[in-house]
């Protein structure tokens, strides 16, 4: 597919969406970009960033949950968990473009898959500015950024989804309380099956 | 004019005691997440209880608990029964001295089983914390709302019985039979007992109470509301009629055997712990029916979220129960339970669904039925608007911070050391929580803050004003409403 080359396309991204977020779903609403492009482009690397902190900061401190001693994992472990927090976010980043396309059919919206995977895109960012906090793994401190990251993210998309996607705001509050429960469901799955697979064995050892 | 005609012409639908409950119920949600700020605060600040006994976690845990649960929900659910049976019926409720009676004894049972709970006396059941003399009282109360509730439906005008009726009479019965069965005692003197049933047979039983307290009150009833209040709000039938049967009936069969799921890894067989689990996970499917069924009557009435705050609160409760609905049978499998169990995971995921189902369906109800109990506008949609943002960010500031805290718990008891020993003392853990906790004292105030400026919003929409007296519709030949 190739994509219309737009003013999405110019300019780092990551700024644009800090600075003039409105403008960029404005602009998104009048392109049509390629999938491939978007996620080549950006979506992997937005992917990439959080477990890249989230990597050094474990090597360098290991994770504090709040006992005595943080916990330092083993290099091959930190190696393993990083490369499934990168698969995992850009599996959530992915599956949430298709699930968000779909929804698309119900409220009348947009359905071209690239608008999907920009959309996604751009609520990604917050969450990569803030993964940086990841550097320094205390739990507790990594939550109190996450917050407002989340707080930003849920912004955007309830300002941006109907522009983005050319519908009537109310109905574009539906689609994005959708998508909020979709990704909260998908936190909480991950949640569980991490959890899962840590008693079952199959996660890393976090004895002292 | 026909005899029917006739009576109709002179009978109006009974919404003084509607009323009644509606402002009970607010009273309460005040005690009640007054009482659950409070002890928040003391898991940060013990030394708040200024040592009086009436004023420890101990005895205030139960009483927020309590006030919730039987003051704020139990009220809010008659109020909506009374309004939506006589509506769905097309008959004013036949026994109104029996409602007005039903609703006031209730009222003083609430209350003087919480004074109860703050002078000790304490059954040691979770959410059946009261002695055996209000048990036999609530037991009476309740089968009165019983007969209230079914005489209106045995004195219908049509023929169907709306699907609403349908789970409110489910949580009629099935709390009549779970309540009696779970307060069989031996009374040892006024104001102590000893249960009827033996060790492990008694938690069984316990949490087969505990955990049906949960569907068939705090989710079958809440959907009873959901079912004629939300196809109201958007103006429109609800998506599946079909469905939304299907739904009730999975739904009765399947909630009844997922109690054990509250005993994992305790001393009760494993395969009841196993069919706990597989009943849980099977839960699922009727909670989800019923998610899409409101999603989908609610995306082709959009326009509505223009003009109606209610509308807005319903829309959320929808998501928050679909998580709800959704974690906990994921928290019933036992690998996960391993971890999450006796952590604040659990405290985290029932506040999902008590504020962000519960509590933010009965705010959306409200916001719809009391300008239309007084013929009224919303005295300021605005204020509306603000608790709408103050619920959504308390709810999730509140769960976030749960999920922190009980993971981390979870994890750092589980972990051991070269000799099998736990890595972290206990005390260690438990010492680290504060900040998690100030998080969710902050989500709870604000929560809280937002349920008193609804309340300011309705009293002041209704201050003043009488209650409208409205008429049932007149019933054709046909059999048809008009």
């Amino acid at each position: 597919m190739n994509g219309t080359r737009t003013n999405t396309d110019t300019g780092p991204l990551l700024l644009r969406v800090l600075f003039r977020p409105k403008e960029t779903f404005e602009d998104l609403s009048r392109a049509e970009p390629s999938p491939y492009r978007i996620f080549f482009k950006y979506l992997v690397w937005f992917a990439l960033l959080p477990p890249m902190f989230a990597y050094i900061g474990g090597s360098r401190y290991g994770w504090d949950l709040g006992a005595a001693n943080p916990l330092i994992l083993a290099e091959i472990q930190l190696r393993i968990v990083s490369m499934l927090y990168f698969f995992v976010l850009l599996t959530a980043f992915v599956s949430t473009a298709f699930a968000s396309q779909w929804m698309s059919e119900t409220y009348g919206a947009r359905k071209s898959l690239g608008v999907h995977m920009a959309m996604v895109t751009i609520l990604a960012v917050p969450m990569t500015v803030g993964s940086v906090v990841h550097l320094y793994p205390h739990v507790f401190i990594n939550l109190l950024v996450f917050i407002p990251v989340l707080i930003w993210a849920m912004y955007l998309l309830y300002v941006g989804l109907p522009v983005a996607l050319n519908i009537e705001p109310e109905k574009g509050m539906l689609m994005a309380s959708s998508l909020v429960g979709w990704l909260l469901v998908g936190f909480v799955t991950l949640l569980g099956v991490t959890v899962a697979l840590w008693t079952e064995g199959l996660g890393p050892s976090i004895g002292a | 004019m026909s005899e029917n005609q006739q009576i109709i012409a002179n009978e109006y639908y009974h919404d003084g005691v509607v009323r009644f409950l509606v402002v009970c119920s607010m009273l309460w949600a005040v005690l009640g997440m007054g009482a659950g700020v409070y002890v928040a605060a003391e898991l940060i600040w013990p030394e708040i209880d200024f040592g009086q006994f009436w004023l420890s976690f101990g005895r205030l845990r139960p009483l927020h608990t309590n006030a919730i649960i039987f003051g704020f929900g139990v009220s809010a659910l008659m109020a909506t029964a009374f309004y939506s049976v006589q509506r769905t019926c097309h008959v004013p409720l036949p026994t109104l001295r029996l409602a007005w009676v039903t609703a006031m004894l209730w009222q003083i049972c609430v209350l003087s089983g919480g004074l109860s709970l703050l002078a000790g006396m304490n059954s040691g059941k979770e959410y059946a914390e009261l002695e055996w003399p209000f048990d036999i009282a609530i037991a009476i109360v309740w089968i009165s709302f019983g007969v209230v509730f079914f005489s209106t439906i045995a004195c219908r005008r049509i023929k169907p019985i709306y699907i609403s009726n349908w789970f409110y009479g489910g949580l009629i019965i099935v709390i009549a039979m779970l309540h009696v069965v779970n307060s069989l005692v031996m009374p040892a003197t006024l104001l102590k007992s000893y249960p009827v049933y033996a060790g492990a047979q008694d938690a069984i039983v316990q949490w087969w109470y505990g955990h049906n307290a949960v569907g068939f009150l705090l989710t079958g009833g809440f959907l009873g509301m959901l079912y004629y209040f939300l196809p109201k709000l958007a103006d429109r039938p609800i998506w599946s009629y079909k469905l939304s049967v299907v739904a009730f009936w999975s739904f009765t069969y399947a909630y009844i055997w997922a109690g054990p799921h509250h005993l994992h890894y305790n001393s009760i067989p494993d395969w009841v712990q196993n069919l706990g689990m597989v009943m849980s996970l099977i839960l699922l499917a009727p909670s989800w029916a019923t998610m899409i069924n409101g999603i989908m009557t609610v995306s082709s009435a959009s326009e509505k979220l223009r003009t109606d705050p209610a509308l807005k609160f319903i829309v959320l409760s929808l998501a928050f129960y679909g998580l709800a609905t959704f974690e906990g049978p994921m928290m019933a499998i036992k690998s996960v339970n391993a971890v999450s169990h006796f952590t604040d995971w659990t405290i985290g995921h029932v506040h999902s669904g008590a504020l962000g189902w519960n509590a933010l369906i009965v705010f959306g109800t409200f916001y719809y039925l009391v300008p239309r109990l007084v013929d009224a506008k919303l005295y300021s949609v605005r204020l509306a608007n603000i608790h709408f943002w103050l619920a959504l960010a308390g709810t999730m500031l509140y769960v976030l911070s749960m999920w922190g805290a009980g993971v981390s718990q979870g994890l750092l008891w589980l972990s051991l050391d070269e000799f099998g020993e736990p890595s972290f003392s206990f005390k260690d853990i438990m010492a680290s929580m504060p900040p998690y906790y100030m998080l969710r004292l902050l989500g709870g105030f604000t929560f809280f803050l937002g349920t008193l400026l609804m309340i300011f919003n309705l009293v002041m929409t209704m201050k003043g004003r009488p209650t409208v007296r409205v008429r049932p519709p007149k019933i054709t030949a046909t059999g048809e409403a008009q």
